[in-house]
């Protein structure tokens, strides 16, 4: 008895251990903002809890002063950090905050380009040799060709004109562009991005980047350039990496653009990528696709649990969403017969109950038709007497008997 | 069925009646034709369809075009609106008004004395509908993909086999001269030693969501519509859009396997063979009715060491088409008369006498009428076109599964995984069943 105790307490100790282990790995992140053309009182605590999120980094927010304000005040230490995200657009850093940021990313620190922070600083050579492409602060032709897709060719064009505008925000296909980067390997060549502000016109040094993901500027929403412009971008500055996004232009409570499945997923991989020059997240399940827009209103990702509560009361006419992501669930289960096996369960217990809608068993019966085991069979054998879930049960009989 | 004997039999016994020096008249009245027609010597055949949609009637102008070869009698639709439509087509070509119209397949078949039919149908009615006119010993245009699940497939293909009627693929790039000669080089060497092919075919759509029950048109018999597939309410989905939805389609991906699938294999020598082994990734819709991939990426190895990819065209570098990849070169060709190489000289070589020419048609639709006619097999027979369907429905089984699958090509059967072998077959719905042979 006392050694079971004793052990016990060892394990605990243990699992104690290994969470503070693991928080201690996560990488520490500096979220910079405080002053912005863009709601960044909106979009820096959704920065933060996307990154978060994945249990790869712990971010803090660090508000700079106020417009005008002394900028002396604002000194990070930038050496605490594994990744900067940037999501500030304002007055200039002092001297040495410039200097010691510039030190950070020459070191190897990771960095974020989020959206507004491609406006910031135009005058700041070395900020934008960082990020890449910028847009608006006056910039044009002296600060370096636009960059585009043109007829499914990288166009480098140092043609005159002004950097940055967007048309009527809206929702638009994302094109990947480079699909063996660590950051887009297995995501859909073409995703529907929600709604948002679509950035043309970019223009800067382009030096050491690579554009991973473009849009096409249509002329329908107003700004229209008829060029593929860059979305997704990565950098390598001396040994820093940076990822650069355009997109995620934030509402009030983040809204469709940083609800955006695309854009969540490619931050969390770009800013891991950033940190160690892979990726080792997997694609989730609920990755937009050409065939529409996916949001996470709350910004985390739907969990098993969600999906089985959910699917009880499964209505087609109102979504599919819940039935795609178990479909898509079960697929990323290939060769686990544990489990499958244990999701058939679940799937079982559904199908027997009284709760569920005729929609949720009929769909869960057409997936068990290839995925389920001889478990399922009495409980299906049941739905053949019921006249709505004959056919669906017939069908997935014929399978799994054969 | 003794009555029903072929157009090629005919033609033997009027070839014996013209050496006989017994002379019938040449010409006939449109109205002999039909029932009864081919006990007189013409040399039109006489041909009706089955599905009458856009690419039925799309065949039905081919075949219209044909004035003198065929001579049409008799169009079958789900539809009302579409088959008075089809009827009206035709006896405008005709210059009457004696074409015949069917609702249901069956009394189609029943009752029409037919020499061919075009068949042009949503993929899930192919095993059923295909596997009838078949062994009606009817010659038959069937669209392509030749069948919606692979067992669909193997009852069609034995059905041609047995009863050895003439079957032409509306796999019409085979027709055209830039995919000819593709597949010539790619057969003959030109680029060298074949390794690898890659195949684009076009990217998914946008989805439409859910779209509400609405009540059936009163033209469309929905429950026909279905058939075997498994019923569900009427949303305003049936013609055309059905090719997005995994119980009639496999989407894109199965629709065009039976082109540029088709023509890879052509080139490959592959067409009467099949991958050892399909893996790949497919992107499904998240939300809304439409459930087919709008992505698809996958490689197919082959016996001989070969491998062949397929994907939706933007993540290919050469985008749609098919490229045979050899130990020397490429060789490129696409839609729009396309064909293009590592070395634009491979293009100008000419296949000698003594290598391999492959079957060679300016008219696909005319080939088969030939065919129908001399008995000579048609460019686009039945077994190259399962052959080429089923890379595509072995890539969506490796798709769906999430797993690497091992197939046997001679005797059709997934080796070592259950819940794959059940997806090489749709259950039907009752009363439907799949005819036997």
């Amino acid at each position: 008895m006392m050694k079971k105790q004793y052990l016990l307490l060892i394990a605990a100790g243990l699992i104690t251990f290994i969470s503070a282990c693991k928080n201690e790995t996560a990488y520490k992140t500096l979220i910079i903002t405080g002053q912005n053309n863009h709601n960044w009182k909106a979009s820096s605590p959704v920065l933060k809890q996307i990154l978060d999120a994945t249990k790869l980094f712990t971010s803090e927010i660090m508000i700079t002063p106020e417009k005008g304000g002394d900028m002396k005040t604002f000194n990070p230490d930038f050496s605490k950090y594994k990744l900067v995200v940037l999501d500030y657009n304002g007055d200039s850093w002092s001297d040495k905050t410039n200097a010691a940021f510039l030190e950070y990313v020459k070191n190897g620190g990771g960095v974020v380009v989020y959206h507004a922070a491609d406006n910031s600083f135009p005058e700041w050579k070395e900020y934008n040799r960082i990020i890449g492409l910028g847009g608006w602060g006056n910039r044009n032709e002296k600060d370096g060709p636009y960059v585009y897709y043109k007829n499914n060719q990288l166009v480098t064009d140092t043609s005159a004109g002004p950097g940055g505008t967007h048309g009527k925000r809206r929702e638009f296909l994302v094109k990947t562009r480079i699909t063996d980067h660590p950051i887009t390997k297995g995501l859909p060549s073409r995703w529907m991005h929600g709604n948002d502000e679509l950035y043309s016109l970019l223009r800067g040094p382009a030096e050491n980047m690579q554009v991973l993901a473009t849009a096409f500027a249509d002329s329908t929403a107003g700004g229209g350039t008829m060029r593929d412009e860059p979305m997704l971008m990565v950098i390598n500055y001396e040994k820093g990496r940076i990822f650069h996004t355009a997109m995620g232009h934030a509402d009030e409570d983040g809204g469709p653009a940083m609800q955006c499945v695309g854009f969540i997923a490619t931050l969390q991989r770009g800013a891991e990528w950033a940190v160690t020059g892979d990726v080792t997240q997997p694609v989730p399940n609920d990755f937009p696709s050409v065939a529409g827009v996916v949001l996470r209103p709350g910004y985390t990702e739907i969990s098993l649990e969600e999906v089985f509560l959910k699917i009880e009361s499964y209505d087609i006419a109102k979504s599919t969403k819940y039935l795609s992501y178990l479909q898509s669930y079960i697929r990323n289960l290939a060769g686990d017969e544990k489990g499958l096996l244990d999701l058939e369960k679940m799937m079982v217990k559904v199908l027997s109950g009284d709760k569920a809608t005729v929609d949720a068993k009929k769909l869960l019966l057409r997936e068990l038709s290839w995925m389920g085991s001889d478990y399922s069979v009495p409980a299906i054998k049941n739905l053949v007497q019921d006249a709505e879930l004959k056919d669906e049960a017939e069908y997935a009989l014929a399978r799994l008997q054969k | 069925m003794a009555n029903k004997s072929s157009r090629r039999d005919f033609v033997k016994r009027s070839a014996a009646l013209a050496a006989g020096a017994f002379v019938l008249p040449q010409i006939l009245p449109s109205s002999v034709f039909g029932r009864g027609g081919r006990i007189v010597p013409s040399d039109r055949i006489v041909i009706g369809s089955i599905g009458t949609g856009s690419q039925g009637m799309s065949n039905m102008r081919d075949f219209l075009k044909l004035t003198n070869a065929v001579q049409f009698v008799a169009v079958c639709d789900v539809d009302a609106l579409r088959l008075a439509k089809a009827k009206e087509t035709v006896d405008l070509a005709n210059k009457n008004s004696d074409c015949r119209t069917y609702g249901d397949y069956r009394e189609f078949l029943e009752k029409e004395k037919l020499d061919a039919v075009s068949i042009a149908l949503p993929d899930h009615w192919h095993g059923i509908i295909y596997t009838e006119a078949v062994n009606k010993k009817l010659n038959v245009y069937g669209e392509k993909p030749i069948c919606r699940t692979i067992k669909d497939g193997q009852t069609i293909v034995s059905a041609v086999k047995k009863n050895n009627i003439i079957w032409q693929t509306g796999s019409w790039q085979r027709s055209l001269p830039n995919f000819h000669h593709g597949a010539e080089l790619a057969i003959n060497g030109r680029v060298g030693k074949l390794k690898y092919i890659e195949v684009g075919l076009p990217d998914g759509n946008k989805g439409i969501g859910t779209p509400p029950v609405k009540d059936v048109p009163p033209e469309l018999n929905w429950e026909m519509w279905l058939g075997p597939a498994l019923k569900v309410p009427y949303r305003g989905v049936s013609h055309w859009d059905w090719r997005w939805i995994l119980d009639y389609s496999g989407g894109q991906l199965t629709d065009w396997a039976g082109h540029h699938i088709d023509i890879a294999n052509w080139g490959a020598g592959l067409e009467y063979t099949g991958p050892v082994e399909i893996s790949g990734k497919g992107v499904y819709p998240t939300e809304g009715i439409y459930n087919v991939p709008v992505e698809y990426d996958f490689l197919c190895k082959y016996a001989n060491g070969i491998e062949m990819r397929v994907a939706n065209a933007s993540r290919l570098p050469l985008g749609m088409g098919t490229t045979w990849h050899g130990d020397l070169g490429w060789v490129h060709v696409d839609r729009g008369n396309v064909i293009s190489a590592s070395d634009p000289k491979i293009l100008d070589e000419v296949i000698g006498e003594n290598e391999i020419q492959l079957y060679k048609s300016e008219n696909h639709w005319q080939n088969f009428i030939d065919c129908v006619r001399s008995g000579k097999q048609a460019i686009a027979p039945i077994e190259p076109a399962f052959r080429a369907i089923s890379v595509a429905l072995l890539g969506e089984i490796a798709m769906t599964t999430g797993q690497t699958i091992v197939w046997d090509p001679e005797k059709m059967e997934i080796a070592g995984n259950t819940r794959a072998s059940r997806l090489l077959s749709h259950p039907y719905r009752q009363p439907w069943t799949l005819p036997t042979v």
